[in-house]
């Protein structure tokens, strides 16, 4: 039997094959799919900011960086292999705009280079980046296949 | 900021007359009546929203209004899809069911009854601090709530690891649901509660 763990904003959680990862609900935040397709295992991280630097303490979850880092050392503490390690993220989204005004900063924008970024710096290859747009995503994830199931309201679901 | 056990009374209190109008006004424009819950404060991690929203993917029609002037923040009203549904029919009084992912009436209605709640909400708080506050133009979005709040809060790219929300509950028969959050920018709330001599 697979059980479903929840991801909440803001956390990160890990998991062995045959359980699932799923977080819902993902606007301009990012989810961050990490696995080792050899051992069947993974984890998935719920970031809402690109960088934990300027900020003053609070949850490392939140952050691209920090979250990231913390996932991967659970990761890796499970017996991953870091040369065989996949990413697929999605999210990311500019959810309003507002008439006559560009936003000043796309926060989904700088989450999804935050998060490319981070992935390069720890070498592990992004497969799949669902990113942008300005619709909101529920995802889950099987640690076992790599397959990243992308829900949507108006905008379809599809499997990654 | 720290919140005092007074000041959450005493944004309760700007929340019950705040909300009272905006409860009048939507009233006033369904012509049926809308009762109000007495309001929730909350002074909570952004992550933990959940327990105010329920279900983060759950699909709501989302108005969003930035306040302007001397103490700015957020406002949103969210109604989930069925309860919008019956704010659009009770509005355009036909009775015919839109699609409020792509009908553009539907939608302008829906920022319409966004802006008059917020606008009510603001005249009460205007009058109780003496802080004149303005709505911007209102911006729509039917989606996951989930997902649209947290591109709301996370707007600015920064976030304070505790926010607070006034939200009141708009229930009406038949079966209109709704709820409206504020949420003061950072240092908009000592302005607030400054000019009440808290």
């Amino acid at each position: 039997m697979s059980g479903i763990i929840t991801v909440g904003m803001a956390d990160f959680k890990t998991a062995k094959s045959p359980d699932l990862l799923m977080t819902a609900g993902l606007g301009s935040c990012i989810g961050i799919c990490v696995y080792d397709p050899a051992l069947k295992l993974g984890g998935m991280a719920h970031i809402m900011l690109p960088t934990s630097i300027g900020s003053q303490g609070g949850n490392p979850m939140k952050y691209a960086d920090t979250a990231l880092e913390l996932m991967l050392r659970q990761i890796l503490d499970m017996g991953a292999s870091q040369s065989r390690l996949k990413a697929k993220i999605a999210g990311g989204a500019q959810m309003f705009s507002f008439p006559g005004k560009t936003p000043v900063l796309k926060i989904g924008d700088r989450n999804a280079e935050a998060v490319e970024q981070e992935l390069k710096k720890h070498r592990i290859p992004l497969l799949v980046s669902d990113v942008g747009g300005s619709f909101g995503r529920t995802i889950h994830f099987n640690v076992a296949t790599g397959e990243l199931r992308i829900r949507t309201i108006n905008h379809g679901e599809k499997v990654v | 900021m720290e919140v005092t056990q007074c000041q959450l009374d005493a944004l309760r209190e700007i929340g019950n007359i705040g909300s009272g109008h905006a409860a009048t006004a939507l009233s006033t424009l369904l012509q049926r009546r809308i009762d109000m819950s007495v309001p929730e404060v909350w002074a909570v991690p952004f992550e933990q929203i959940t327990a105010i929203v329920g279900q983060l993917d759950t699909p709501q029609a989302v108005i969003y209004v930035k306040v302007e002037g001397d103490a700015p923040g957020k406002a949103v009203f969210f109604f989930p899809v069925e309860s919008a549904g019956i704010v659009v029919q009770a509005l355009f009084g036909t009775g015919e069911e839109r699609d409020l992912f792509s009908d553009e009436m539907a939608q302008s209605a829906l920022k319409e009854v966004g802006n008059i709640l917020v606008s009510s909400f603001l005249i009460a708080l205007t009058e109780f601090s003496g802080i004149p506050l303005q709505a911007s133009v209102p911006a729509l979005s039917v989606d996951m709530i989930g997902a649209l709040l947290d591109a709301i809060f996370l707007e600015e790219g920064t976030l304070d690891d505790t926010v607070l929300f006034i939200d009141t509950q708009l229930s009406g028969l038949p079966k209109i649901e709704g709820q409206f959050i504020f949420l003061p920018d950072e240092g908009s709330l000592e302005k607030l509660l400054g000019a009440m001599g808290l």
